[in-house]
């Protein structure tokens, strides 16, 4: 009878050598432990043994039984493990994933360092009219100052004679003029948009772009807020290490006021073709806010002052992303949209 | 303007680099775009901002130059000469608005040919090509000081001279060649027959400086700037005259360009002055006087600048310091500086020359402004539509009046200065931007496209206008889109805590199988595929499905959310195969709601099948039901009664079969 079990237990050794699959580890556990198998019968047989034999022959069953089902065990966690192998260098499924188009996630993110000291952010109107647009922001009718501003004018009929002919914004600064005239001073407020010039479409022009406007009206803002803030801004959006240059120009709107070069974040100064060997690149446009538009705005210029810049989120995606062509920003082609994401 | 630094060094000692100036200039407003050399001299190409029109001249330049090096000028003035008193002809000025002064000069017997070749470098290198002595001569003296002249032959001129406006249709051959048809915005210069010059703007042909001519007569004059632009503007043309008129020129220059341009003529062309005359007077202005005040200087810039350096800077740039008390300071501009009258605009002189680098940047104490906005609403709206895998895209709000006409819209707002056909209205429907985008990726073989927008969209409405923000949504691919858009659509309403609202089928144009979203019998938008007509319109390869919502109604309609309790006894469904002949499922989830009442918990097309073995019209669908109380475990035997009664039911419907 021993002799039988160590025979079975070298045919079952040999056998679940062979095995390969699943399938045949089961057949062979039927084979080996099912209820026709010699085990079981022996099992059934032990009752009628003599009582010493009956002790030894149980525990040489058990034993060869706890074997095979170890062994069994350890078959099936190999072929189960032999099972999970795939060919892994197929390639990665594709996964749809909602995307900010680039210029939203820009303007969020600009806007977002500012609503950390404190500015919020309100919308204006894109249908304008003449004295939000111009007049309230000091620019006079039939000044050369307004060449840079050229409109695209709309067929509706004026909604009052005072307010002037109605027209796409040419810029976001009327939205300064709408706050300031809800609202009283303090107020610190940036506000993103849509505006719209007559511009003929190349890879630097387009009809239609976003700029935001950023204002800051209190009893003692000064310049030196105007560049700590902007310095801010650059710093936190660029890199800390970015260098600003103030340079001083002319806005209507503003005196005194300055156009912002940051040093060119390809070259870093060195000068390269993005900023035509200069070292610098125009970010911005900035000043404190010109007595006259604060009192078109009937905000007293002896009690308050303030700041206002502007920039346009095109041409700081463009630098941010070295993005070539404006054009790219309009056309939605999915392969543009989904080279960006959110940081 | 650009500009000779050769010439510039003619008026002022510069022993800096090139570099070194142009940076100067730069960081003093005036921006040196370029700058290059050329033999032994550097070009400077600047961009002069619209209120400094003295930068449009050498001497300005070198003005600036003095106050930002503090260093002395070197410029001569000529002695005027206001006589003999040209006798010939009168000068007429009948538009005094237009032409406050006029000053002509005759000189007799000048011989016209080349310039030499000093005048004819630094006419060059600022930017003017060289005609003869004459006309060379007068563009030198423009450059020089800013004021344009003008040579006319003066054998030419028929009688006496006028300033006047044009008449109507008026027509007039320019020194360019070109024939222009004048309206009453052009101011002219006319002699008793014909039109010699388009006043401040270009010379005529009729009276062109050439080989032949004896006598000239020298034009020097102030033209109203608006005048110059409006008359510019209607003919479409900008010279370098008419670009320093607009801007104002100096009444003290102007003297003095003419007088140099007089002696000039004289010394290389010959000639003897003949006469003068001057028609006009400039109009009495009070001098001005503005007053500043060091803290509140301090206080506008946040920087502390020694009142001696204030003074110093400002001396230098041509201001009077007149009187000084304590902190005040009472300044006369210089008249040159036309565009300095506040006292801002004098703190702005004082830091540009201080050095706007020298300003110490500083954070302001900003106090804290609550509000809520409609933007951080469509903010986080954005953000739930990322989440659920669309793509934002941005499409121009302006359109074509023939696309919209095509989409049947009416009401738009049309642009009166088109700059093309392709761009003449502004959008009533963010449709067709969707399309467009939808177009151009299917074109790149892109498939599979979920796109949204969030726009404003414009339109007319009795006497005025609107302007409301929109969320457009897009999807296209090779499956029907329809049930999953209606699904982001339900979303979006859920997103804004909208509550009951119902979907309403409509007859949309452009659109088959359309549903208008309505609430409180508002529509707060609809959804729908784009008709076959469009698709062809357009060339789509694949279907479009559409859904454009009123955000403004949205946000108006969203209420506020609080947690709503949920059973949690187990959820029991039940399965029923139906087919169904012109009966709407709404009809079906009805009667399931009435019949399951508070054991309801909601309905489900797991299958639609339609086609193939079973005929048109019939819809084959399986719904799920699904069954649970709020206080208790269903047992199954209770639902199988309740949605055996409910499959009773159901069948007893006409046009339900069930299967």
């Amino acid at each position: 009878m021993l002799e039988e079990i160590k025979k079975i237990e070298n045919s079952f050794l040999q056998e679940i050598e062979r095995v390969k699959t699943l399938e045949e580890l089961e057949a062979l556990r039927i084979k080996y432990l099912g209820r026709k198998s010699f085990i079981s019968q022996a099992f059934s047989q032990i009752p009628n043994l003599e009582r010493e034999q009956r002790a030894e022959l149980g525990k040489v069953l058990n034993a060869t039984k706890e074997k095979i089902v170890f062994l069994l065990d350890e078959k099936r966690k190999t072929l189960s493990m032999q099972e999970e192998k795939i060919d892994l260098t197929i390639p990665p499924f594709p996964v749809e994933r909602g995307i900010k188009h680039v210029l939203t996630q820009v303007s969020g993110e600009i806007c977002g360092i500012f609503e950390k000291l404190g500015f919020i952010i309100i919308e204006g109107k894109e249908i304008e009219d003449e004295w939000h647009n111009f007049e309230a922001l000091n620019i006079p009718l039939e000044h050369p100052s307004r060449d840079v501003f050229d409109t695209f004018y709309l067929d509706l009929p004026p909604i009052s004679k005072d307010k002037g002919k109605l027209l796409l914004r040419s810029h976001t600064s009327p939205s300064q003029i709408r706050v300031m005239k809800k609202m009283r001073p303090p107020l610190a407020v940036v506000s993103p948009g849509r505006v719209y010039r007559p511009d003929k479409v190349d890879a630097s022009h387009s009809f239609m772009f976003h700029q935001i406007e950023g204002f800051c009206v209190d009893r003692n803002i000064n310049f030196s807020h105007l560049k700590g803030v902007l310095f801010y801004f650059a710093k936190s959006f660029f890199s800390s290490q970015v260098k600003l240059r103030f340079r001083p120009h002319y806005f209507p709107f503003t005196e005194p006021s300055a156009e912002v070069d940051l040093s060119c974040i390809l070259c870093e100064g060195r000068g390269c073709s993005v900023c035509s060997y200069k070292g610098w690149v125009e970010i911005l446009g900035c000043g404190m806010i010109h007595p006259e538009v604060l009192k078109a705005c009937k905000i007293s210029p002896k009690e308050y002052q303030g700041f206002a810049f502007g920039m346009g989120i095109e041409r700081i995606a463009m630098l941010k992303y070295r993005i070539n062509d404006i054009r790219l920003f309009f056309e939605n082609d999915l392969r543009f949209l989904e080279q960006f994401y959110e940081v | 303007m650009k500009f000779s630094l050769n010439f510039v060094k003619e008026f002022i000692d510069l022993k800096e680099s090139p570099q070194k100036v142009a940076n100067l200039l730069t960081m003093a407003g005036l921006e040196v775009e370029h700058i290059y050399r050329e033999g032994h001299d550097w070009i400077l190409e600047t961009e002069v901002t619209s209120n400094r029109p003295d930068w449009l001249s050498i001497v300005g330049i070198a003005y600036e130059l003095s106050a930002l090096l503090r260093r002395k000028l070197k410029v001569k003035i000529p002695r005027l000469i206001t006589k003999p008193l040209l006798k010939e002809i009168d000068i007429i000025i009948e538009d005094k608005e237009g032409c406050p002064i006029y000053l002509a000069r005759l000189i007799k017997g000048v011989k016209v040919e080349d310039s030499p070749s000093w005048l004819k470098h630094k006419i060059v290198a600022c930017g003017i090509n060289p005609v003869n002595n004459i006309v060379d001569i007068t563009n030198y003296c423009m450059i020089k000081w800013g004021n344009p002249l003008h040579a006319f032959d003066f054998d030419k001129i028929e009688g006496n001279v006028y300033v006047r406006r044009a008449k109507k249709e008026e027509k007039f051959t320019g020194l360019d060649g070109k024939e222009r048809i004048l309206t009453e915005e052009n101011l002219v210069i006319s002699d008793e027959r014909k039109i010699i010059a388009l006043a401040g703007i270009i010379g005529g042909k009729n009276t062109e400086v050439d080989q032949n001519t004896k006598n000239i007569l020298l034009e020097g004059a102030i033209f109203s700037p608006v005048r110059i632009r409006r008359s510019r503007r209607a003919m479409g043309i900008e010279t370098e005259s008419s670009y320093r008129f607009e801007r104002r020129v100096s009444w003290e220059r102007l003297k003095i360009a003419s007088q140099e341009a007089v002696n000039l003529i004289l010394s290389l062309g010959g000639g003897k002055l003949y006469g003068c005359i001057e028609k006009g007077r400039r109009p009495q202005r009070k001098t001005r006087r503005i007053v500043i005040s060091l803290p509140h200087l301090e206080n506008y810039l946040g920087e502390r600048i020694p009142k001696q350096e204030v003074k110093t800077i400002l001396t230098y740039l041509g201001f009077q310091v007149e009187k000084v008390y304590k902190e005040k300071l009472c300044l006369k501009p210089p008249s040159l500086r036309m565009d300095v009258s506040y006292p801002v605009d004098v703190y702005e002189e004082v830091a540009r020359i201080y050095g706007y680098d020298r300003i110490k940047p500083t954070l302001p104490f900003i106090p804290k402004q609550i509000y809520s906005s409609f933007y951080q609403f469509k903010k986080v709206l954005r953000d739930f539509l990322i989440s659920l895998g669309i793509k934002e895209i941005i499409t121009y709000s302006i359109t074509s009046q023939s696309l919209l006409e095509e989409l049947k819209e009416k009401n738009f707002i049309k642009i009166s200065n088109p700059l093309r056909q392709q761009e003449n209205v502004l959008r009533p429907t963010l449709l067709c931007g969707g399309i467009e985008a939808v177009k151009h990726n299917l074109n790149q073989k892109a498939f599979s496209l979920k796109f949204f927008e969030i726009a404003n969209i414009y339109f007319k409405e009795e006497k005025s206008y609107k302007e409301k923000a929109n969320l457009a949504i897009a999807f296209s691919g090779e499956r029907n889109q329809a049930f999953y858009l209606k699904g982001v659509v339900r979303e979006v309403l859920r997103f804004a805590n909208i509550k009951d609202y119902s979907w309403v089928p409509t007859e949309k144009a452009n659109f088959t199988n359309a549903l208008d979203i309505v609430k409180d019998s508002q529509s707060l938008g609809f959804l729908g595929k784009i008709d076959s007509r469009l698709k062809e319109k357009f060339d789509l390869t694949e279907d479009l499905y559409f859904a454009q919502i009123d955000l403004e109604k949205l946000w108006e309609k969203r209420e506020p959310r609080y947690f709503s309790p949920f059973s949690r006894f187990p959820v029991v469904f039940r399965d029923i195969s139906i087919a169904l002949k012109e009966v709407k499922f709404s009809q079906l989830e009805e009667i399931i709601k009435k019949e399951a009442g508070n054991y309801f918990k909601g309905v489900e097309v797991i299958d639609i099948y339609q086609g193939g073995k079973i005929p048109p019209q019939i819809f084959a669908l399986t719904l799920r039901v699904y069954y649970q109380a709020q206080d208790r475990t269903l047992t199954s035997l209770e639902v199988d009664a309740m949605h055996d009664r409910i499959r009773k039911i159901l069948g007893e419907i006409e046009g339900v079969i069930l299967r």
